[in-house]
């Protein structure tokens, strides 16, 4: 229970934080809305997370052949997508305000959407095969491939491809956080890892419930 | 006005959130005591 009230009171920490500072990028044509940076990259940080961890329950699958494995690594992928889906609104909404429109499909928005395809197709392949063994084996090998796709999506794709993004290849600004800045992100960063976290153990306990029913 | 007001709605949303994650929390202990 400690835990829980820690993670109310830092995310409420967060919020506080969010509105009383400057905001992190004050010298900008629109700074208000670089607020959101304290959810945005945090948000895209747990998708990648929830991918690894849906890769990791994969691999445990298809080491032991444990079906439990493969439900925990379908719940973790499941998770990523929505946080998936969480970055690229905030994403969207944050290149509206800075950027001009909504959508532009700049490699970094071009790389999420098609993170998103790949593990939309995860769940399509899934409901596709109704033998849970065969499902278990397709989905582990699969989730292996799409974690290597996440890399190249999050990691390198924007980064070798001119674009707006922040770590563009040309891209020679460099961003410093301030003091003010560093305790609302961190505190942010851990927040949405344990958010996820705990999400991701109540949806397990779930599963093995509604396996014992 | 501007940021306090923003402030509050997403702390109420916060809250909220938090505790029905915490029922929910509480529920599935409950189930998982009785089964």
């Amino acid at each position: 229970m400690v835990w829980k009230i820690g993670l109310l009171l830092i995310f409420s920490w967060v919020i506080i934080g969010t509105w009383v500072f400057e905001p992190p990028m004050s010298s900008t044509f629109n700074p208000e809305i670089y607020r959101i940076f304290y959810y945005h990259v945090p948000v895209a940080l747990v998708t990648f997370i929830a991918y690894a961890l849906a890769m990791y329950q994969g691999l445990r699958y298809l080491s032991t052949k444990k079906l439990q494995y493969d439900s925990k690594s379908s719940i973790a992928a499941l998770l990523g997508t929505i946080f998936c889906v969480l970055a690229m609104v905030s994403g969207s909404i944050f290149a509206r305000f800075t950027w001009g429109v909504f959508w532009n499909w700049d490699p970094r928005e071009t790389s999420i959407v098609v993170l998103l395809l790949i593990y939309l197709a995860y769940f399509s392949l899934r409901s596709a095969v109704s033998d849970p063994v065969k499902r278990a084996n397709l989905s582990a090998v699969y989730s292996l491939l799409g974690f290597i796709a996440a890399v190249f999506t999050i990691f390198i794709w924007p980064r070798i491809t001119p674009g707006l993004h922040p770590g563009a290849p040309g891209d020679s600004k460099i961003i410093v956080m301030s003091f003010n800045t560093l305790i609302v992100f961190l505190p942010a960063l851990a927040a949405f890892i344990i958010l996820f976290l705990w999400v991701y153990s109540l949806s397990v306990r779930v599963a093995s419930l509604q396996k014992e029913t | 006005m501007t940021k306090l007001v923003p402030m509050f709605i997403s702390l109420l949303i916060w809250f909220v959130l938090w505790f029905y994650i915490i029922r929910l929390d509480r529920k599935l202990k409950d189930i998982e005591k009785n089964a």
